[in-house]
């Protein structure tokens, strides 16, 4: 049971720390990386699972994208 | 990139395929409600509930089976690739189905759980050093996330924002998500009292999932053989090996310096290649350099233009450059260095049909 709990308490926290990602990389991130985001606003609630989902992924390629958009010709 | 996102990008061709998807899920689910209960030991009679919750796993079951089939049979058989133009949103149903199901299991066995239903699912058996009695449900509860994570990154986006690498190996933990389901069912449902119809459905999905995915590991097996047959046999003939076709933009030229120092210019244009030398009959301009226009090139330097196909300058000009073989093996692109008379015809190499 406390290792069920425990597993249970880990996703919630986990959805959470998702869910501020997914803000920020809404508001900011995603302009300033994806070129083809600019202006369009309709597909981004579709991008809120998954960004929740795999939340570490998304802030490593943010993380990446930033680093070499400044290298891009 | 100017193209701008959109939030499902729909046509006639995928507004069908959607549809046929749904109104075929939909007849599934109804035959199964519908007619499975005829099926059943009469002495144990099932209620609606799990009914439904067994017409929708297995039809999630089914949908993955058909989804992992789809690839294999398009690499095998042409025809099937209409299957594959729009797996991404049978993909997102399947995931959808399968949470169904998963709903109906956590509002049948534990709704009425004194403790949280989600903590009540995985503490109600955690016999996991044990096959028979073995907690099942962690498999379901695993490929469910799994589903749930390849529909939610299924987007366009997804694939520009984590790279084809990255994406493409996100997207191959469907195979995982095949074996929980496999598992999930064969130390689940099928260890209760025997029902031969699902066993032969489980038997017969795996059998088609290995069985096609092992004929096209050979047959594409065999053909990168016959194309490193072909290649070195044409090496031994005096080919040279210009690159790969992906080397070459669109109405763009790559050019290959042969041993002797001719310089030979193989153009790409209207999904064809062509080779031709790389010096304009005029003043030696570099031709690869021009640009491509009509099936024509033009010289950079003055405007010469020459047809790609057989070197010729369009009439009443009269100039000729020579013009050279080329084959395409697999996506290697080979170049008979031997020149071709000023103004021979060549056939371009259509691409999409290399050796």
């Amino acid at each position: 049971m406390q290792t069920a709990e425990f597993l249970i308490e880990l996703g919630r926290y986990y959805l959470y720390a998702g869910g501020i990602v997914t803000a920020l990389f809404l508001v900011i991130g995603i302009d300033r990386i994806e070129p083809s985001a600019n202006g369009s606003y309709a597909f981004r609630p579709l991008l809120i699972p998954g960004i929740c989902l795999i939340w570490p992924l998304v802030l490593y390629r943010w993380a990446v994208l930033e680093r070499t958009k400044g290298h891009k010709p | 990139m100017s193209v701008q996102y959109t939030p499902v990008l729909w046509n006639r061709n995928k507004l069908v395929y959607d549809a046929v998807l749904l109104i075929a899920v939909a007849l599934y689910l109804y035959v199964f409600i519908r007619y499975a209960p005829a099926f059943e030991d009469v002495t144990k009679p099932i209620d609606g509930a799990t009914l439904r919750m067994r017409a929708f796993g297995s039809c999630a079951f089914l949908m993955l089976t058909v989804i992992l089939c789809i690839g294999p049979l398009a690499r095998l058989d042409r025809r099937f690739l209409p299957l594959l133009y729009n797996r991404r949103h049978f993909g997102v149903l399947t995931a959808g189905i399968a949470a169904v199901h998963a709903n109906y299991v956590l509002g049948w066995y534990y709704n009425f759980s004194p403790t949280d239903k989600y903590v009540a699912l995985l503490s109600s058996n955690t016999s996991y050093g044990q096959i028979l009695g073995f907690p099942f449900e962690a498999l379901g509860i695993g490929a469910l996330l799994i589903l749930f994570v390849l529909a939610a990154t299924s987007h366009d986006f997804w694939l520009s924002f984590l790279g084809a690498p990255l994406w493409k190996a996100l997207h191959m933990s469907i195979y995982i998500a095949y074996a929980f389901v496999v598992l999930h069912v064969a130390l689940g449902a099928l260890q209760g009292p025997g029902d031969p119809i699902l066993t032969s459905l489980v038997t017969a999905s795996v059998v088609l999932v290995c069985g096609l995915h092992f004929a096209t590991g050979r047959m594409e097996a065999a053909r990168e053989r016959g194309e490193a047959t072909a290649k070195a046999s044409l090496q031994n003939a005096g080919w040279v090996v210009a690159g790969e076709v992906d080397e070459i933009d669109e109405d763009c030229a790559k050019v290959v310096t042969l041993d002797d120092d001719e310089r030979v210019a193989i153009f790409k244009y209207d999904g064809k290649l062509s080779a031709i030398t790389n010096a304009c009959a005029h003043q030696n301009g570099p031709l690869g350099e021009g640009k491509v226009l009509w099936g024509c090139i033009t010289c950079p330097w003055h405007g010469y233009q020459y047809n790609l196909a057989d070197g010729r300058a369009p009439e009443p000009f009269t100039e000729k450059i020579s013009t050279y073989r080329l084959k395409l093996i697999g996506s290697t692109v080979l170049l008979d260095p031997k020149a071709l008379p000023p103004g021979t015809h060549v056939e371009p190499v259509r691409l999409g049909e290399g050796a």
